[in-house]
């Protein structure tokens, strides 16, 4: 990774989406911060229900409205800002700047177009290209994304394809019109092991080749440490810890990024014959209401927490080596 | 494909088969005497008459003989002769069929047609004024019997308000218009009736329509198709309503019993000269071989649409074929 100070692609500051609940605003991601560089990779890790793909979508400009909505903040790709842009002006960066693999490969892709229909009106939609030219493309973008025969499976219906051959068609469709930015929302959970690796190559590949800037959002700590330049940590909505992955994973500072870490089984060459006993983090997911209360979200769950804890959130502590995390533990002054 | 459509037209041929042995033991078993009421028309009922009339149409043989040897001769095409005619039955059926289909076909057409539309733009607007009209018009659709329908248009398009003929196919001076003015002609007398068979279908499409695409708009592909930055009437037009219309096409296939049914109310109601008024012209009149052959006809009509949605739904959804 560069240290160079060149200005980020992707700038989110103080980014805020709320769900309306039983007339009330509840927020689902709150004041975070981020950047974003050119052929960067950033993990985004966090437990179900955090936030993760809430902040996807808002970066998509798709948080489904009603009910949910950017309430504040600001979202800038390269000098243009995306918060509260017009939605003929979002179309056109949806798709070609930035661009969206989803959770679920199964249900994502259309039922009633052929995959190379599917690929086609994207490049149709963005660069303008013939129906035979887009066809071609798609063709072209089957065989990048290793789908064998591309030229018999473009005419296939997703149902015709197995789930991870459906999300190769999804990263097709993804970057056909070559995005600065792919964000990929735990692309492979829906998958087999062996298939998700073969994704991850695949990744790996078209990033070198087209040097995008991915988000990879997971909650797998091993995906992190082999896939990620940076990492981000984010708790009931919030980011609490940032930093280089290897850094982060060898020594992560906030309590529940500790026990994230913690939680992963260690393959280790010599196994003792009691085995060690796997870290949990005790307590529940927080609920909606847990997170509109002052405080670290993470205080009733956290084997440290302080009696400040539960009044206000921590300050972000930045630390050398372009770390940083919100807790009271490292915050100056706290005891 | 091949094999799946020689099974549908074995079932079918089963069904219909059904279909005739049920009713023409139903109408054997039911009340009244054809032959008096004939014997009856024709001016004098002596014994001697009546036997003569019963001999001559085999009404005198055992029912399982009756009923053997009328099924043979619908296996050949046959489907007996009209008591009150005086001719045969599929002559009969053929002269009215055209009315009925024009009928049927331009009312299912234009409550799919209008419940659809209706149904999306509604969905896409789940709270607005057209939403709640659509809610409105099929409660309303739902709860009003056609013939009150019939005769509330009637009332205000012909009688208040005389811009449309109260009746039939066409005017008394049809004969003298060129072949234009004569479609015009029976354009006007389809308003009426057409709008009242439609009214009933078409606030059960609109709410079909409308429930099939909020249930679409909210899947993971229409917001894959929103994802990559295609336009709001491509989302909808294109990815999202053509997965809407699975359901309501599935519908408009088994309803299309219903619609013919309904088709008896309102040709009887606007006197159109369909197969409706035939038939119950012919219930009155005990005319049993009519009554037996439009029934069979209505049946195999119903049975082809079925066959014929399937293929439909065949083209529309890749899935189906696959099986
Ligand atoms: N339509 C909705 N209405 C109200 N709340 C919602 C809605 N959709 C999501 N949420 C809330 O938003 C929060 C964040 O959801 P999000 O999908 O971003 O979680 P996630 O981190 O992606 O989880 P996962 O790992 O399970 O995918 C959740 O707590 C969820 O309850
Ligand atoms: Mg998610």
């Amino acid at each position: 990774m560069s240290m160079t100070p060149t200005p980020p692609l992707l700038s989110v500051r103080d980014l805020t989406v709320a769900f309306r609940v039983r007339g009330e605003d509840a927020p689902v991601v709150r004041d975070l911060s981020f950047d974003l560089h050119e052929g960067e990779t950033l993990g985004i890790v966090g437990e179900s229900g955090c936030g993760k793909s809430m902040t996807a979508l808002a970066l998509m400009g798709l948080v489904p409205n009603p009910p949910g909505r950017i309430a504040s903040g600001s979202i800038r790709l390269g000098d243009e800002e995306l918060v509260a842009a017009a939605e003929a002006r979002l179309r056109r960066v949806r798709g070609a700047r930035i661009s969206m693999v989803f959770q679920e490969p199964m249900t994502s892709l259309n039922p009633v177009f052929t995959v190379g229909e599917q690929i086609a009106e994207t490049a149709r939609a963005h660069l303008g290209l013939s129906a035979r030219e887009a066809r071609d493309r798609a063709v072209e973008m089957l065989r990048l994304v290793g789908i064998p025969a591309p030229e018999r499976r473009v005419g296939d219906y997703p149902h015709q394809l197995s789930g991870g051959m459906r999300q190769r068609v999804m990263i097709a469709i993804a970057l056909v019109c070559e995005p600065q930015v792919l964000i990929a929302d735990e692309p492979t959970t829906a998958l087999d092991v062996t298939v998700q690796a073969q994704i991850f190559d695949l990744f790996r590949e078209l990033q070198d080749r087209m040097n995008t800037a991915v988000i990879l959002i997971t909650h797998d700590i091993g995906v992190v440490a082999e896939m990620t330049d940076r990492v981000m940590v984010m708790y009931a909505g919030r980011k609490v810890e940032e930093g280089p992955a290897a850094d982060f994973v060898a020594a992560p500072r906030h309590p529940y990024a500790r026990g994230l870490v913690n939680c992963v089984p260690r393959l280790v060459a010599d196994p003792p014959d009691v085995p060690e006993p796997l870290f949990e983090i005790p307590g529940l997911v927080p609920g909606a209401e847990a997170l509109a209360r002052p405080g670290c979200a993470f205080a009733p769950r956290c084997p440290r927490a302080m009696p400040v804890c539960g009044r206000e959130f921590p300050p972000v502590t930045a630390s050398p080596g372009g770390r940083s995390v919100a807790c009271w533990l490292d915050a100056e002054g706290a005891r | 494909m091949i094999r799946t459509l020689s099974r549908r037209l074995l079932n079918a041929a089963g069904l219909l088969l059904a279909v005739l042995v049920f009713n023409f033991a139903l109408i054997h078993m039911a009340p009244g005497d054809p032959v008096e009421v004939l014997a009856g028309e024709m001016g004098g009922a002596t014994p001697e008459l009546l036997a003569e009339i019963r001999a001559g149409y085999g009404l005198d043989r055992p029912f399982h003989v009756q009923l053997l040897t009328y099924l043979g001769r619908v296996a050949q095409g046959d489907l007996g002769h009209s008591f009150y005619y005086d001719q045969p039955v599929t002559g009969l059926i053929l002269d009215r069929i055209g009315a009925t289909l024009l009928l049927v076909c331009a009312a299912l057409t234009l409550a799919l047609l209008l419940g659809c539309f209706l149904g999306v733009v509604s969905a896409q607007n789940r709270n607005g004024w057209l939403s709640h009209l659509v809610t409105l018009l099929s409660l309303a659709g739902f709860s009003a019997p056609v013939f009150w329908v019939g005769i509330l248009l009637i009332l205000t398009f012909s009688v208040a308000l005389p811009v449309l003929p109260i009746s039939g196919m066409s005017s008394v001076d049809a004969g003298r218009m060129g072949p234009w003015g004569r479609a015009a002609d029976v354009a006007a007398h389809m308003v009426l009736p057409v709008l009242t068979l439609a009214s009933i279908y078409l606030a059960f499409y609109s709410r079909l329509a409308r429930a099939s695409m909020l249930d679409v708009l909210g899947s993971d592909y229409v917001r894959t198709a929103r994802a990559k930055g295609l336009s709001r009437f491509l989302v909808v037009y294109k990815h999202a309503l053509r997965n809407a219309l699975l359901p309501v096409v599935t519908f408009a296939g088994l309803q299309f019993a219903q619609v013919v049914s309904g088709a008896v109310l309102v040709e009887t109601v606007f006197a159109w000269p369909g197969l409706g008024t035939l038939a119950y012209e012919s219930l009155l009149r005990r005319d049993s071989p009519t009554l037996l052959g439009i029934l069979f006809f209505s049946a195999l009509m119903v049975v082809a649409v079925n066959i014929a949605v399937d293929l439909l739904y065949r083209l529309i959804d890749p899935r189906i074929g696959a099986r």
